[in-house]
């Protein structure tokens, strides 16, 4: 899988506070979460991969190219949605479209036809001729997006795209963000201090920490490690009956309440559980390999740190 | 890109996203779109009609003159006493021109910084300088407006009548006045204007600011010159005096600083000219949008 961004040793200075710290990682096709505390370093990486920043150390390369050096050029293939309002509040949402399609290189009549289109696709069809500043939060975050994707971007940027939004909005926004990932074929880079968000979208992470990636990579592949335990959950209170069953049998085991948390050492695991269950004549619920959410990856990542 | 759909007796567009495979025009289109974009807003086109008050005002008071003139001329023939020269026609347009000057220029500028679209236009193929690029030639063609075409109209209307410059070279000779007039006196107020807002994201402050400009170096300059006894050429500390009176000497009229060489007058024109350039730009590289 060809990578969209490549940074290697990526550091950058706002005076004496370092914002992005030796960052290494590849970010590939799909979504990508880019996930940190406020103050990580994000909306400064995304900075850099518009080509806005000279790194003061470390290189990144952006759709194969030095997006310091060719910025217009790389900026022309990349869509961009910052965090904070930035829409001109008394044009309306088809002018703010077209015009922005229209700087990023598209024929006016283009750029118009696919104002249109692109606000129909965030569901802005029949109030795109009204004025931006008469929008809700969520709307104008959809014109945010609409403006982002409208001349078709290999890549897009979305900063925070959430901020502000009720849960049915931000419910709405992340199955848009996900449509554009996986549905368009455009690649997303989606900036949150929210895991729980990016976990729902994305395809893989790039955690930050005080400006270093504390880990990066595809989220199962992420999780993967941790799945190292077997989650029995019971039904009748034989819990410890269980657990002796299974001690007898040389695996280790542990009752919490009505479950059994197994480590999973080997797949042969598995077979002893059964006959563990069996031999106790305990009422399964459920069993299932615990997986760690975005979080537990966040928390290890921090910690190993 | 919408996909016909055949219907009878008409088809229907299906909105929703299509990939883009045509054309892709460069930076020069996007400076293109900034300046036209930037045209509209000034002249309050593709906005409510409270917008386009202003602009439109000052466009009738700057051709107002021009035309009066010309009618009267056409009802009055052979009696041209009462037309200005087109040196002295900026007189009568002086208040268009620093109308258009206090809103022109924070009308382009401010609104991109409060609104914060700035961080959009810096994340296109367009960069901070080819944006002051596309700023800057917006604001000038709008003055220009108000500087060049005035006296232009004046000079058509005249010859038309028989009552314009002697000969083809007359007329030459005028128009490269005119022409000069206009772009040096529009260049001036573009950059000085452009100067004041670029330090602030409010279209009020920035008016303000350029009003008080104008009107306090008036005040400072009769202080410097007439307080301190010091030479005419402090005159030129007035904003207002280094364009108009560069104008006279175009024309080659004394203007009010006769004393003063026009070669100091024309380098004041053009110092004024490249410091609030200067300045403009260095704001504009220093605006941290994306951090």
């Amino acid at each position: 899988m060809s990578a969209v961004v490549v940074a290697r040793g990526l550091t950058k200075n706002w005076g004496a506070t370092r914002a992005l710290d030796g960052a290494d990682f590849e970010i590939s096709r799909g979504v990508t979460g880019l996930v940190g505390a406020n103050g990580a370093g994000k909306t400064t990486l995304l900075g850099m991969v518009l080509g806005l920043h000279r790194p003061d150390a470390g290189t990144i390369e952006v759709l194969g190219h030095d997006p310091w050096t060719f910025g217009p050029s790389v900026r022309a293939r990349v869509g961009y949605a910052p965090e904070h309002d930035a829409l001109p509040p008394d044009m309306s949402a088809h002018d703010v479209v077209r015009h922005l399609a229209e700087v990023h290189g598209l024929p006016r009549r283009a750029a118009t036809e696919r104002a249109s289109d692109v606000l129909f696709e965030v569901g802005l069809g029949e109030e795109r001729f009204r004025q931006v500043g008469t929008f809700s939060t969520g709307q104008r975050q959809r014109v945010k997006l609409a403006q982002a994707i409208a001349h078709d971007p290999e890549l897009v940027l979305l900063d925070e795209p959430t901020n502000g939004l009720d849960p049915v909005q931000r419910e709405e926004m992340l199955h848009l963000i996900g449509r554009v990932g996986h549905a368009l074929g455009i690649d997303v880079v989606l900036s949150s201090h929210l895991l729980e968000e990016v976990e729902r979208v994305s395809d893989a992470v790039v955690i930050l920490d005080a400006g270093r990636v504390v880990a990066s990579g595809r989220l199962n592949q992420l999780r993967a490690g941790t799945e190292d335990e077997l989650v029995v959950s019971l039904d009748d209170g034989s819990a410890a009956a269980v657990v002796a069953r299974l001690q007898e049998r040389g695996v280790a085991a542990v009752a919490e309440g009505d479950t059994v948390i197994v480590a999973l050492e080997a797949p042969v695991v598995y077979d002893l559980v059964r006959d563990a269950l069996a031999d106790s004549g305990a009422a399964l619920r459920r069993m299932a390999p615990r997986t760690s959410s975005l979080e537990d990856v966040f928390l290890a990542a921090g910690h190993a740190e | 890109m919408t996909t016909p759909v055949p219907l009878a007796g008409g088809r229907i567009h299906e909105g929703g996203y299509r990939h883009y495979d045509g054309p892709r025009l460069g930076p020069g289109a996007a400076v293109r779109s900034l300046f036209r974009q930037t045209l509209q807003r000034v002249m309050g086109l593709r906005r409510p009609a409270r917008t386009k008050a202003l602009p439109f005002l000052s466009v009738i008071i700057a051709y107002l003159p021009a035309i009066t003139f010309v009618g009267l001329v056409a009802l009055i023939p052979g009696r041209l006493d009462f037309v200005p020269g087109y040196a002295r026609y900026y007189g009568f347009i002086t208040a268009a021109i620093l109308l258009f000057v206090t809103f022109a220029a924070p009308e382009a500028l401010c609104p991109d910084r409060r609104s914060r679209v700035l961080s959009l236009y810096l994340a296109s193929p367009l960069t901070r300088t080819t944006y002051m690029l596309a700023k800057a030639a917006a604001v000038a063609s709008v003055l220009l407006l108000v500087t060049l075409g005035p006296p232009l109209v004046l000079l058509i209307g005249l010859s038309l009548q028989g009552a314009g410059p002697d000969g083809v070279l007359g007329v030459v000779s005028v128009l490269a006045r005119i022409a000069g007039s206009g772009v040096a006196m529009a260049a001036f107020y573009t950059s000085v204007s452009l100067a004041v807002a670029s330090l602030t994201d409010r279209r009020a402050f920035a008016s303000g600011g350029t009003l008080l400009l104008i009107t306090g170096s008036g005040v400072v300059a009769g202080v410097v010159v007439n307080a301190l006894r010091l030479s005419d050429g402090f005159f030129l500390l007035n904003v207002n005096v280094p364009p108009l009176e560069l104008v006279a000497r175009i024309y080659g009229k004394p203007g009010v600083i006769p004393d003063v060489p026009t070669a100091v007058v024309a380098a004041a024109v053009a110092a004024y000219t490249v410091a609030g350039l200067a300045l403009t730009w260095w704001r504009y590289q220093r605006l941290q949008v994306t951090r």
